[in-house]
């Protein structure tokens, strides 16, 4: 594991979007970002957050679960329909339906405030790195150009996923998990696998994260392409 | 569905059963009315034959009287000896024609009919033998019937109570998953007739909506706590990161962080009292758990590892206990602290003075430390770790090591890798 600073050179600093209602912790977010390199953007309810997202280009969304107007569930939904930048959500109240119906709204990963800042930027890292990692080269896989697993296609050197001969739009945390799959196919891998590889947790990692990403993907490559395996967790089907 | 059946076949056999008492209620029920009846029948044919045996037995003595009368002689047929009649007979006023039924042998009846003429006793007798087998033969129907109708109703008895029986079992299967947690479980009542267990059903029903609304207003004002909490939190701890290094600072961030840890507890300790916490299983190697959740920790302690340690289990939640458990021996213990793996056990030792007294009687209270380490700890720690093993099956049990030092032995529901 690598720890790879996100790309901070002086030209292009990480651009991030925190939509945050509590105006401490946005500016004190903000701020602690600030000093860790990234440029950061902050609005304080959901509408505005989408109108920011929408004017400029940010490299990943930081958002509050609880907004007035449109919440973070919805925003992120709102998001989604457009664009496959990375989201980590924030959560304070910690019920699971918080944490489910934010991943269900495709964000990538989701942290329970209080965080620490270092734990913030541990995930925003690992976040960026997904994004990114075509240009961080040294993941797996490298088996060859294009994979093949039934109708769908996955050209492991561009990055880019073909169903039936059409793209497939996929966020970053969806691919990278489908490559994890591609790398081992016909191979069970376990949740807690697949939290280390895809999301740098260790044991303390919330396994729904990886149910809500696996059935995201499943939505957009066929259903029957990832199996279950009661218990143990999931496989690429051949 | 296995079940299911095992619990009928119970039901079916077990003597005290409803099906059985309705069955025999419903055999008593009509074996009285086939008593009654059978009497009733008994009696009234029994009367009737008397009454033709009485007119027949005075149709013969008619004739042998006048003729007596006539004649001074008696018809040979007839008795006229006072010492052969029944003595019972003689002792009526025989101006008038008297009968006596006759059962002293009582294959074969009398009926005798007498009448005194000028003080010299006449009588007849006529055999009732045929009557009496009629109506022996009327008795054996009457009982032969009643066997036949109970071998048709006994059995349609206990079909009958087959519909009540089942939809009473299911109304204790569906309490028993409501008490087991799942509180959607409902029995269901529409388009059913009133009766009582519709009453008991729509109760259970009605009981469990009670609880479940409870459950959920509980769950909702946690989760507002914890959101109304966390929010100020996360801007204090943020906040306090962004300050200057400096003494001052180094205690603020202290406070920060204690304030932080009792806020997560209490918060912890109110999700895991509400029973909504469920534990996500996976198969995982203990050792690696164990030791990643010491290492960020921070604390030092001594893990040793016996063999391969497999376990099903909710890896985070034992992540918490472990901590917990680690975090408690190294404030309230004295160290080396010892973290011993071996198959699905883990104990956690250190070389303090052990677990107080009361804790190990009446086991960890919040709130509630021993008065010496007062001001360090909230007693929450081992309430949280008892509270997640009681979530993940695990069996977490505290005890002190004769030569000095708390232990705490976790059990974990065993389960060995199915491959390899």
């Amino acid at each position: 594991m690598s720890d790879l600073v996100a790309t901070s050179g002086p030209s292009a600093p990480v651009t991030v979007l925190l939509v945050e209602d509590d105006e401490v912790i946005r500016k004190t977010v903000g701020m602690a970002l600030e000093r860790y390199g990234y440029a950061v953007t902050s609005a304080g309810d959901g509408l505005t957050g989408l109108e920011l997202f929408r004017d400029g280009r940010h490299d990943l969304l930081l958002l509050d679960v609880m907004l007035p107007g449109l919440d973070g569930i919805g925003l992120c939904r709102r998001v989604r329909e457009s664009s496959l930048v990375p989201i980590l959500m924030m959560s304070a109240r910690g019920d699971s339906l918080d944490v489910v119906s934010g991943l269900e709204a495709g964000a990538d990963d989701y942290v329970a405030k209080p965080v620490d800042t270092a734990v913030l930027v541990a995930r925003i890292r690992s976040l960026l790195r997904r994004a990114t990692f075509s240009a961080a080269a040294e993941e797996p896989p490298k088996p060859g150009a294009g994979l093949i697993f039934g109708d769908l296609t996955i050209d492991t050197d561009g990055l880019e996923v073909f169903r039936d001969g059409e793209q497939v739009a996929l966020a970053p945390t969806e691919l990278r998990l489908l490559l994890e799959f591609a790398a081992n196919p016909g191979i069970v891998l376990d949740r807690q696998t697949l939290l280390r590889n895809v999301w740098d947790y260790g044991w303390d990692g919330d396994s729904r994260v990886v149910d809500l990403c696996v059935q995201r993907l499943r939505k957009k490559i066929g259903a029957e392409r990832i199996e279950t395996v009661r218990g143990f967790g999931y496989k690429l089907r051949r | 569905m296995d079940a299911d059946i095992v619990q009928a076949a119970r039901g079916l056999l077990n003597p005290r059963s409803q099906r059985w008492k309705i069955v025999a209620l419903v055999a008593m029920a009509s074996c009285a009315v086939a008593l009654a009846v059978g009497v009733l029948v008994h009696r009234s044919t029994f009367d009737r034959s008397m009454a033709i045996g009485r007119e027949r037995a005075q149709n013969a003595l008619g004739p042998v009287v006048d003729q007596y009368r006539r004649t001074g002689v008696a018809d040979p047929l007839s008795v006229q000896d006072p010492d052969a009649m029944p003595p019972a007979l003689l002792r009526q006023d025989l101006e008038q024609v008297g009968f006596w039924y006759d059962d002293r042998r009582p294959d074969i009846p009398w009926m005798w009919a007498a009448e005194s003429v000028d003080g010299h006793v006449i009588a007849v007798q006529m055999e009732m033998g045929s009557e009496l087998r009629s109506l022996q033969a009327l008795d054996r129907h009457i009982v032969e019937a009643s066997l036949a109708v109970l071998a048709v109703v006994v059995p349609l008895a206990a079909l009958a109570a087959e519909p009540p029986n089942r939809r009473l079992r299911r109304v204790a299967r569906t309490a028993r998953r409501i008490a087991d947690g799942d509180l959607d479980a409902r029995i269901g009542t529409a388009g059913r007739a009133r009766d009582e267990i519709t009453d008991i059903s729509s109760a259970v029903d009605s009981m469990a909506g009670a609880l479940q609304e409870r459950l959920l207003t509980e769950q909702r004002f946690t989760a507002d706590v914890a959101h109304e909490l966390r929010t100020p939190l996360m801007g204090l701890i943020t906040a306090s990161e962004l300050l200057p290094e400096s003494e001052a600072t180094d205690l603020v961030r202290d406070r920060v962080q204690v304030l932080r840890t009792l806020v997560e507890n209490l918060l912890e300790i109110s999700r895991l009292d509400a029973g909504a916490e469920s534990a996500d299983h996976a198969v995982v190697p203990l050792d690696q758990v164990v030791e990643e959740s010491v290492r960020r920790l921070g604390l030092q302690a001594r893990l040793t590892v016996t063999g391969d340690p497999v376990a099903d289990t909710d890896p985070r939640r034992l992540d918490r206990i472990v901590a917990n458990l680690v975090a408690n021996a190294h404030r309230h213990g004295r160290p080396p602290v010892e973290v011993a793996v071996d198959g699905t056990t883990i104990v956690i030792r250190d070389h303090g003075p052990g677990f107080p007294g009361e804790l190990l009687a009446d086991g960890p209270q919040r709130f509630r430390t021993g008065a010496a380490e007062r001001g360090h700890g909230h007693g929450l720690g081992l309430t949280i770790a008892l509270g997640q093993a009681r979530v993940i099956g695990a069996e977490l049990t505290f005890r002190n090591a004769p030569d000095g030092g708390a232990v705490a032995v976790l059990r974990l529901r065993g389960r060995t890798r199915p491959e390899g």
